[in-house]
């Protein structure tokens, strides 16, 4: 596979279905790593995670170990987390704070952007040993919006405008809702992993189909979801509750009226979650309404908290979630195995307890413990494990095939949000990726 | 470590405070919570709960609070109702089958004592090893449940799990600790 041909690749992705070995193939997610993760622009991590100069984090790209950093003049890179030297991941913590980044084994040391300052006993070195030459190894491309960070492992390809293009303003949708006008990702960080392909929670988070089989443990007798969000007083009708209709029939026909958009570059997103946005009230939320009105007009705040979107997904590693607001990034570690963080987001302006609200709600929602991704984390496992079966070699993904339209107003292709159109634009920027050799 | 070096350092252990209550009252009633964990009777389990009681298991090792960090369990007696709700669902497909579990409770001590006011702290080791779908796993930490004493016995105030691995990346989990 490594030497794939363009045509043994495109050969596992059709209109509609793709070829289990796109899920199960070591070879395919080999070629994955350094295809996809190895040149896509990735979100790395927010810039609030490193508010000061000699502020760290570490994370990974693919499975390359990554540390983004803020240098003194205040500009944010992002290294390659191993020493130039015999090869060391240097930086050991997951943030922190360091004047220089030294490498534990011989200690070499690092400044913050990556150059080499120091190599005790230089008389060692060879005599054309230079120090220029053996800086941290800095990520070629890195290019920051509104605070979200993404980087590519490769020097040339797509520019980040033109990969980003108008999915840019489902962040803008996130970062508007605060006061301030911007962002904290200083709330923790919910971490969950499965036995499974990263594919299956890409395509997870813009599948609507899911929500009344995957999550029936979540609803009541009255077919109704608990609250997710401050001010709710219970959460979105998921299914009928008239027990005289078989299953079929009395899925909520507010899910059936839902809608998803592509916008090119794998990226989309569903429409939001049928709740009665009138009755939205609470002391909390209305001082967090009070105060966004107060720094943005009654106009413009009304704007900002009327929902339009339920999850976003920028392909391929992260998606912003809507309604109960956190930000999710993807990170394959095998072609079976997959590791997952959540970030609840703090609404810089926005009452504490607003915030604390949205975390509460969120332990709920999206932790390990959660009442509602365990259950899509059960799915993505027994995915994983019915696809070792060779009773067919595809998986369907046809359902709206052919009624995508044109929504001129958003400027993006629509389609239900029970159909799979936006699977199936993720599979079209993945060939994209897969049949272009390096 | 010489004479005066190993008293000193003694000093410094954690020491159990005492009670009116014998130590093994407070035991009996852990091991007993453990019991109806293991037996899955987790409506009776929350029964043991205060109104105003809380479960609690963070995700970041020594969290100050449960309201600016995010936790693996943070649940008042309203969205533990929604979560025992759903444990005895039949349509939870993450225990599907179910979890089989077995807790071991020790190393008990009395962290504070008030007996005029019938409130207590007790500490414990807690080891539960979660079997489910051919995987077997270990969770393992130190507990602290805040008790009241009631006409009916004692109420958990809080019960708050500090898991050694609170911060690690966890395949789903479905029943409490």
């Amino acid at each position: 596979m490594h030497n794939a041909s363009v045509e043994a690749i495109a050969k596992l992705v059709e209109p509609g279905r793709i070829h289990r070995r796109v899920y199960a193939d070591p070879d395919v997610f080999e070629l994955e790593m350094e295809r996809i993760f190895g040149r896509a622009w990735l979100f790395v991590g927010h810039t609030s995670q490193i508010p000061h100069p000699g502020d760290y984090f570490t994370t990974e790209l693919g499975r390359q170990p990554v540390v983004m950093t803020r240098h003194r003049d205040g500009t944010v890179h992002v290294l390659l987390n191993r020493c130039t030297h015999r090869g060391a991941k240097v930086v050991n913590e997951r943030c922190g704070h360091a004047a220089r980044l030294t490498c534990l084994y011989h200690g070499w040391s690092f400044d913050t952007d990556g150059a080499l300052v120091g190599v005790p006993i230089p008389e060692g070195c060879a005599a054309d040993f230079r120090k220029e030459q053996f800086g941290l190894a800095r990520v070629p491309r890195v290019r920051e919006y509104r605070g979200f960070v993404f980087a590519s492992l490769a020097a040339t390809g797509a520019s980040f405008e033109d990969h980003i293009g108008p999915i840019k303003s489902n962040i803008d949708d996130l970062v508007d809702r605060a006061p301030d006008g911007a962002l904290a990702f200083d709330l923790g960080m919910h971490r969950y992993a499965f036995n499974g392909n990263w594919k299956l929670q890409v395509e997870n988070v813009l599948d609507s189909y899911h929500v009344p089989f995957s999550h029936a443990s979540t609803v009541n007798k009255q077919g109704v979801q608990f609250a997710r969000r401050e001010g709710d007083k219970a959460g979105a009708k998921v299914v009928e509750a008239d027990q005289s209709k078989s299953d079929q029939d009395k899925t909520s026909q507010s899910w059936k009226g839902r809608r998803s958009y592509i916008v090119g570059n794998g990226h989309g997103w569903t429409s939001n979650t049928a709740l009665d946005e009138g009755k939205r009230s609470s002391p909390t939320f209305d001082e967090y309404k009070r105060v966004l009105t107060a720094k943005v007009g009654a106009d413009r705040a009304q704007h900002i908290l009327t929902p339009r979107l339920h999850n976003t997904l920028i392909y391929p590693n992260v998606s912003i979630m809507g309604l109960n607001i956190h930000v999710r990034v993807i990170k394959p570690v095998a072609v079976d195995r997959t590791e997952i963080t959540v970030y609840p987001v703090r609404l810089l302006g926005a009452p504490d307890a607003m915030n604390f609200a949205n975390i509460r709600l969120l332990n709920v929602t999206h932790a390990a413990a959660s009442f509602v991704q365990t259950d899509d984390i059960e799915a993505f496992v027994r995915i994983q494990k019915g696809l070792q079966s060779r009773a067919t070699d595809w998986v369907d993904i046809s359902r709206g095939l052919g009624d995508e339209e044109p929504d001129r107003e958003l400027n993006a292709t629509r389609g239900s949000a029970m159909h799979e159109m936006a699977v199936r634009a993720q599979y079209k920027a993945w060939l994209g990726y897969m049949r272009e050799a390096a | 470590m010489d004479g005066a070096a190993a008293t000193e350092a003694v000093a410094r252990a954690p020491t159990a405070r005492t009670s009116a209550i014998e130590r093994s009252v407070f035991e009996a009633f852990l091991f007993a919570e453990a019991r109806l964990l293991d037996e899955r009777r987790f409506r009776d389990w929350m029964a043991l709960f205060a109104d105003d009681g809380t479960y609690w298991v963070p995700a970041v090792a020594d969290q100050a609070s449960p309201f600016n960090q995010v936790s693996l369990f943070y649940d008042d007696r309203e969205l533990m109702k929604t979560r025992v709700d759903r444990l005895e669902h039949p349509r939870i497909h993450i225990q599907t089958p179910p979890s089989r579990t077995a807790h071991l409770v020790g190393n008990v001590m009395l962290d504070d004592a008030d007996d005029a006011a019938g409130e207590y702290a007790v500490s414990s080791t807690v080891i539960m090893v979660e079997y489910r779908e051919d995987n077997q796993r270990v969770f393992a930490g130190r507990q602290i449940h805040k008790l009241r004493r009631t006409a009916d016995g004692f109420r958990i105030v809080q019960k708050r799990v500090n898991l050694v691995n609170c911060d690690s990346a966890f395949d789903a989990m479905a029943v409490p600790i």
